[in-house]
């Protein structure tokens, strides 16, 4: 199905690791779907459960958020707060009933290219798979009648 | 004039009608648990087992949020288009007296100084159908601020349900008239039998007296009164009262849309909202909660008397059963006239 | 008890040890109980305790009302589900333990909505908090009012609220997305769900946040569904199932399931049950390395 789809991805990552490792990626010419579009965040502490909602109001197709593996956070524990959070927005997540092969979460370290350029590569795919997320945009012409 | 009558199972013909041509027609119906005024496209979506809806029939006159312009920046410039709009036919069926009053205070302020078309547009194709009346509950106070089920201000036909469940309809309006003449196939000639129903009048509230309280309410000195304080600190401070009324209008204008391009809203706002007179400077002129609540009650009995013709408040009784922490504005009204 | 209840709060007005009672009282008609501010001995009598007594007063605690806090001390009356509220207020730093005197009343249940009163209280009109309640002897308080009580709750929750979160998760994510996106498009963002919630506290909400706008103000279903949403989120951890936002809900829109589901992650996550010890933290600002998760790849 949707041959021609071509999903947008949003990325929310951590400056200090899945960032770095995105950029190795690019250093080291590897090649990757080109459907991430990556924002940069000083920690994933800082990511707030409303820039994924306002991700999937603009009409993003699915959801990634990365950041440093546990021990390693530049701010000692910035990541492990991040996951508390995650955990309990997942599931209100997967409670609303968002598909959530459109939502995924990570740990790139600074060095792990290869992990990142698969990670979007699955993803994409897993997305380009579900199609468009109309549910979600749908919402939107409901509000313009 | 002469009373006609709507058989209760030319109901669903006359939805049809009006829906087939692309009109609405909104009518009481379950919703959620609630009796609620909603679009219906056949007679069995609707309720007649009801004291009054709880939302207001204003939504389809004055909606929750539209969209009243929208505009796209380029790299010429901005480029921003009024929005038209065209409303269709709608028929409000089952609207209580005390609420068909409300739409000349709406009126009053839609028209004031400028003249608010989306508001007005819709008004002119809107027909109200109000059903008199058979019960109420302890809400209901419209006796206590001079309507009754009797009285036909704002209805344009006025239905009185029979012993069968028909209705006696009579054309208070123009608008009503060429309602009824338009569908005069289902309005038919009246037998003597056809008798209405007996109208339930709700017992005026006995301390209520609303020259007294306008009176009171005109002396500034009363304005820091203790009462307001000692009555109204209970309300949050939430928009249900507001949002449920028939005559509130306020509206707050908001852009929402991308980076490059979006709408601009009319979206409902309420006087109770801590940041509705928050100014930009961080002073807030109503800075506590009862201020707020004051603000509503003199909205309703001073503010509004002495500007417009119309009432600010029909009695309807939405605001005291939608309140969380159960504030009751007749409660207010009789304390004031005891000053 | 309603005598123990007034005696208590002239006793304390008269001591001048509180300077306002918050508590229950009748409406005009005595059909429905309201918020009562007492602040005169002679006004204890208005104080009422019965099933009708839905409020959970603690919002008054807050700092959005500073008019009532100007008052003076308060004491509050406060059944054993709205003292949860006080003791998460209190473990957030919003007040202190010594600055309200807690009345702590022993109940039996209440009404769901007060609209259900018949006379009589029977489990068919009490909400699932009532069902499962091992506070009806309230558990912070500096006075009790009324006999103790001796009920066991269940083992495992029941209620309306328990089943329909077991039977909305199993549905496919796209039947619930269509449940959830009818429910929150009946919203018309009065926002008394907020008002109602004692946690919520702030005095500027996220939605009030305007430049950028974050939530959308306007009551479409894209803009309620992440006002519901993301107010949710902000009670993860902290929220006691009171229920006070569905019961103001004009709208009928069943925020205790969002709200119980959101419990039940942190219950299962973290072992943390909000609203018992004000000594502990809230689980969402503190963490632990030995957090479990399954889903980060």
């Amino acid at each position: 199905m949707n041959g021609n789809f071509e999903p947008k991805i949003m990325a929310f990552v951590c400056n200090w690791c899945t960032y770095a490792g995105a950029d190795l990626a690019g250093t080291s010419r590897m090649e990757y779907r080109p459907n991430v579009r990556i924002v940069k965040l000083p920690c994933t502490g800082r990511i707030d459960p409303l820039f994924i909602i306002k991700a999937f109001e603009n009409g993003a197709d699915g959801v990634l958020v990365s950041g440093c593996h546990p021990g390693d956070c530049h701010y000692t524990a910035g990541n492990y707060h991040a996951r508390r959070r995650w955990i309990a927005f997942r599931s209100l997540m997967e409670f609303t009933g968002i598909d959530m092969r459109r939502l995924h979460f990570s740990w790139v370290s600074a060095s792990e290219a290869i992990k990142w350029v698969d990670l979007i590569n699955s993803v994409t795919d897993e997305v380009k798979q579900l199609g468009p997320f109309m549910e979600y945009r749908g919402l939107k012409e409901k509000a313009a009648e | 004039m002469t009373d006609k009558l709507l058989k209760r199972e030319n109901l669903d013909k006359l939805i049809g009608s009006v829906t087939v041509g692309g009109g609405v027609f909104v009518a009481p119906g379950m919703e959620a648990r609630r009796v609620v005024f909603r679009e219906v496209t056949r007679a069995d979506e609707m309720t007649h087992d009801y004291i009054i809806p709880v939302n207001s029939y204003k939504d389809w006159v004055f909606p929750q949020t539209e969209v009243i312009a929208r505009f796209a920046i380029k790299k010429d410039g901005v480029d921003l288009k009024g929005e038209k709009i065209e409303p269709p036919e709608t028929v409000v069926f089952g609207a209580r007296p005390c609420e068909a009053a409300s739409l000349a205070s709406l009126r009053s302020v839609f028209t004031w100084d400028f003249i608010d078309e989306f508001y007005t547009r819709r008004e002119d194709r809107l027909t109200v159908l109000t059903v008199a009346c058979t019960a109420a509950d302890d809400e209901c106070f419209c006796t206590t601020v001079e309507l009754s089920p009797e009285s036909t201000v704002g209805s344009d036909v006025y239905l009185k349900e029979t012993a069968d469940g028909d209705y006696l309809a009579s054309a208070i309006t123009d608008k009503g008239t060429a309602f009824m003449e338009k569908y005069s196939t289902l309005f038919e000639g009246a037998s003597a039998e056809a008798k209405p129903k007996e109208l339930f009048i709700p017992e005026k509230i006995d301390g209520i007296d609303l020259d007294r309280i306008k009176k009171w309410l005109d002396n500034k000195d009363h304005y820091d009164d203790p009462l307001w304080a000692e009555l109204s600190r209970k309300c949050f401070g939430c928009g249900a009262c507001t949002f449920s009324c028939p005559t509130c209008h306020c509206f707050d204008i908001t852009d929402e849309g991308t980076t490059y391009e979006g709408e601009k809203r009319k979206n409902w706002d309420a006087c109770q909202f801590e940041h509705f007179t928050l100014h930009a400077s961080g002073h807030n002129p109503r800075d506590a909660q009862f201020k707020r609540w004051r603000n509503r009650f003199m909205c309703k009995f001073n503010i509004y008397p002495k500007k417009f013709t119309s009432t600010g408040c029909v009695g309807c009784g939405r605001c005291i059963r939608v309140c969380p922490v159960r504030h009751d504005i007749t409660e207010v009204m009789e304390a004031i006239s005891g000053r | 008890m309603e005598n123990a209840l007034r005696e208590k709060a002239r006793e304390l007005l008269t001591s001048g040890e509180v300077q306002v009672v918050i508590g229950y009282g009748w409406n005009r008609r005595k059909t429905r109980t309201t918020p009562v501010f007492i602040t005169r001995s002679e006004d204890a009598d208005r104080l009422v305790f019965n099933p009708l007594c839905v409020n959970n007063l603690s919002i008054y605690l807050t700092r959005k009302y500073k008019d009532i806090q100007a008052l003076g001390r308060p004491a509050i009356v406060a059944k054993g589900c709205d003292i949860k509220n006080i003791v998460v207020l209190i473990s957030e730093s919003q007040v202190k333990r010594e600055g309200v005197y807690i009345i702590g009343a022993t109940c039996n249940g209440v009404v769901y909505k007060q609209e259900l009163w018949a006379g009589e209280l029977n489990p068919g009109i009490m909400p699932t908090k009532c069902h499962n309640c091992d506070v009806r002897n309230p558990h912070v308080t500096d006075f009790v009012v009324g006999d103790k009580t001796d009920f066991t709750p269940p083992e495992e929750p029941t209620g309306m609220v328990f089943d329909r979160i077991r039977e909305l998760d199993k549905k496919t994510p796209s039947e619930r997305w269509g449940f959830w996106i009818e429910e929150f498009s009946r919203c018309i963002k009065c926002y008394a769900c907020r008002q109602a919630c004692s946690l919520c506290y702030c005095e500027r909400c996220i939605t009030e946040k305007n430049m950028p706008q974050w939530v959308e103000t306007s009551a479409h279903p894209r803009g309620n569904l992440s006002w519901n949403l993301i107010r949710a989120m902000h009670l993860a951890g902290r929220c006691t199932f009171c229920g006070e936002c569905e019961r103001s809900c004009p709208v009928n829109i069943p925020l205790n399931l969002v709200n119980q589901k959101l419990v039940l992650t942190v219950k299962d996550a973290f072992s943390y049950r909000s609203g018992y010890d004000e000594k502990e933290h809230p689980p969402m600002i503190v963490y632990s390395p030995e957090d479990k998760e399954n889903f980060i790849k």
